[in-house]
């Protein structure tokens, strides 16, 4: 299986600049559009695996762009930079027609873990599993259950949530922001550490000492649960 | 405001302008009417009268005239008497009721015509009429009137006065003609009673039309009320409906929509504002956080992640101050965009006191809520996410240890009420009411006084209220009201019935 190609529409050239670098890390090809036009002359010359679309393009409204793609037959996943404050219903309206969005200024971090869920959404039906092991912690979701080494985790409910997102997104970077929008369902911004200490408090009752610690803080960005 | 609502649900139709105005209307209009018609009534009544008394007059000279003439022999009453009998068979006004057919011509004339010839000694001489005339000699003695003009004589046994009138003759008797007021007072009656029905026809009538008319005038101007209490926030681009007309309510609308037009223009522009200004700041942020990252995530000496992390936490919260700012300089515009759902308050602070728990207790602060269940108001989500998320961060940041946040919610007039207390040091003295501020924040916060201007902002955009003081027994007491979910409902419908 050849690297997953990327079109990076972003007039931006500084953000295009850094944003290229870790992409390529990642192990993406990127091909980057300073315009609509160039990107629908490069959407119909290739086929891409996902792109990435900023929203305040020079000649055309991003949305546009998107829509005038998507009637071309590009289907691939878009993930929309967005330096407006507030999302208008279209944007929303993509983001139930599968796409994800994200604000700027962002995370790198989040943008990788973003678009890799993104690209990945089709292909893997984890929501299908009913049990996940990852190295020695047992997750068991018909019965909510964890074990670590065999031993039942005593786990809240919220707990127990906020650890099946983290395993079925293992190896991936989560950050905050989608924690708590995905495990409490809230768009918000605290001031307070209030994920922070959640995570906290699994990792003391999972990372016990003596094992492998499993949940691993990046600083700045968010949480990584350790793959196999 | 409960009240009122309950006032008006009570008798809707009775509390409308249409129905003041009308019964204003109909009052003045029934003033006039029967003003016009006191006038046209004395003015009947007199002509009555003077055709009556002209009538009398006239009879009495001829009769008077006959009485002198004719001789004093014994045929002289059955003369005079004839006479006296034809001349009252001509009886103006004389009324063609049942009456006149139940009985005898005759019977009925002498009731309302009589005539009677005193001698000089005063005694009765000649009778004509019904009775023996002594009753009306009597009365006509009682009366002290002028023997020229005709007067009004009232006679015991009759309930009907006689107008009378006297002529004195040459042998110095004196003949007298009267005529019952019956039938004049009987045509006056039968005019006042029509016109009465006439008149309780029209006024009714009209006050039905005015009635019918100025609800309909004001049901533009309902319709109107209507679709600009629909412009919200989140919705500037319709407009109230116009008439053709160019009367003052289509003016007034046209009025309103050029009114609307301006606000609009004027909301488009500070949303471009903000827009350009968070756009314009973001792309910068964006690239510096981003090279940050990238740095980060290279070969860094491990005494460099230090100074660049906390770097971009810098960057988060430079903007998060920015987005914040601009929130709530378009909230204070009531330009801030909403798309409001039905939320339930009381799952929401269930989940969000299970958010902030852990952080609270670390800090050793515990969280109760105090909820009798659901509570529904229509807000926009997010934003309501964010104004309680607020107040937590607002007591997670400034609680000292050992305290207890209480969280209460319940429903009373129409509005959800939370409260946010606490047994803590409360607010400094020197913020007080300026709390709800932009900037306002105690000496020792860390914060950027932002998160309860923001609150406020956000909940007066949603028709709420928010209010804080220190309670009594020591600790801070914050209250968030909005209007519920079903009170909009109502409201909406009784508006539509109130007309």
């Amino acid at each position: 299986m050849g690297s997953m190609r990327v079109l990076l529409v972003e007039d931006e050239v500084e953000i295009q600049a850094f944003l290229k670098k870790p992409l390529a890390d990642a192990g993406y090809d990127v091909d980057a559009a300073e315009d609509g036009r160039t990107a629908v002359m490069l959407a119909s010359q290739n086929t891409y695996d996902g792109l990435i679309v900023d929203l305040g393009l020079p000649d055309v409204d991003g949305i546009d762009l998107i829509l005038q793609l998507r009637k071309r037959g590009v289907a691939s996943p878009v993930l929309i930079l967005s330096a407006r404050r507030s999302l208008d219903d279209r944007v929303k309206g993509l983001e139930q027609g599968g796409d994800d969005y994200l604000t700027k200024p962002f995370a790198v971090a989040e943008l990788l873990a973003r678009l890799r869920n993104l690209m990945r959404r089709n292909p893997v039906p984890v929501e299908n599993l009913t049990r996940l092991r990852i190295l020695d912690l047992e997750l068991d979701f018909i019965k909510r259950r964890a074990t670590r080494g065999g031993e039942v985790l005593n786990l809240s409910p919220q707990e127990f949530v906020l650890l099946e997102y983290l395993c079925r997104h293992a190896g991936r970077v989560v950050t905050r922001s989608m924690l708590l929008a995905e495990v409490w369902g809230m768009r918000i911004q605290p001031d307070t550490n209030v994920v922070d200490v959640h995570i906290y408090r699994l990792r003391g009752k999972i990372d016990t000492a003596g094992r492998v610690p499993l949940i691993k803080t990046l600083r700045g960005i968010g949480y990584v649960l350790r793959g196999d | 405001m409960s009240s009122g609502v309950t006032r008006r649900a009570a008798n809707p139709i009775m509390q409308s302008a249409a129905w003041r105005i009308s019964l204003w209307a109909s009052l003045a209009f029934a003033i006039g009417t029967m003003l016009v018609f006191a006038m046209l009534h004395q003015f009947v009544a007199n002509d009555i009268q003077r055709r009556t008394d002209a009538w009398l007059s006239g009879e009495v000279e001829v009769l008077a005239d006959v009485a002198e003439r004719t001789p004093k022999d014994h045929l002289y009453s059955a003369v005079v008497g004839e006479v006296a009998e034809l001349a009252s068979k001509e009886v103006p006004n004389r009324q063609r009721s049942t009456e006149a057919e139940d009985h005898p011509s005759a019977a009925e004339l002498n009731d309302s015509v009589f005539f009677l010839q005193t001698a000089d000694n005063g005694s009765a001489r000649l009778w004509v009429g019904s009775g023996d005339g002594a009753t009306n000699l009597a009365a006509i003695r009682a009366s002290k009137a002028l023997p020229d003009v005709p007067y009004d004589v009232t006679v015991k046994g009759f309930s009907f006065p006689f107008r009378v009138a006297t002529v004195r003759i040459a042998d110095g008797s004196y003949v007298y003609l009267g005529l019952s007021e019956r039938d004049e007072l009987r045509v006056l009656r039968s005019l006042r009673v029509r016109f009465l029905a006439l008149w309780f026809v029209i006024v009714l009538l009209g006050f039905v039309i005015v009635f019918y008319a100025t609800r309909r005038m004001l049901g533009h101007v309902r319709d109107i009320t209507e679709a600009a209490s629909g412009i919200g926030q989140a919705d500037l681009s319709s407009r109230v409906p116009t008439t053709s007309r160019n009367d003052e309510v289509g003016h007034l609308a046209r009025t309103l929509n050029h009114m609307l037009d301006r606000i609009e223009s004027a909301m488009n522009q500070l949303h471009t504002i903000t827009d350009s200004l968070a756009h314009d700041l973001r792309s910068p942020l964006t690239a510096v956080r981003g090279k940050l990252e990238v740095v980060l995530s290279g070969d860094v000496r491990a005494e460099q992640i230090d100074p660049i992390v906390s770097a971009i936490d810098e960057l988060d919260r430079l903007t998060e101050f920015l987005n914040t700012s601009l929130d709530v300089a378009e909230a204070k515009a009531d330009a801030l965009r909403m798309s409001p759902t039905e939320i339930d308050i009381d799952e929401l602070l269930r989940v969000m006191i299970d958010l902030y728990e852990p952080c609270l207790s670390e800090k050793g602060i515990s969280v109760q809520l105090r909820s009798a269940g659901t509570v529904h108001v229509v807000a926009d989500a997010a934003l309501l996410h964010r104004v309680v998320a607020n107040l937590l961060d607002n007591e997670a940041k400034h609680l000292p240890a050992s305290c207890t946040v209480v969280l209460g919610l319940r429903s009373e007039d129409g509005f959800a009420e939370l409260v946010v207390e606490d047994n803590g040091p409360g607010f400094d003295d020197a913020i007080g009411a300026q709390i709800f501020e932009q900037r306002a924040k105690g000496r020792e916060s860390k914060g950027h006084g932002l998160g309860l201007a923001f609150v406020a902002a956000v909940v007066r955009a949603h028709g709420g209220d928010v209010a804080a003081a220190n309670r009594p027994e020591g600790g801070a007491r914050l209250s968030v009201t909005l209007p519920l979910a079903a009170q909009r409902k109502t409201e909406n419908s009784l508006l539509l019935v109130n007309g």
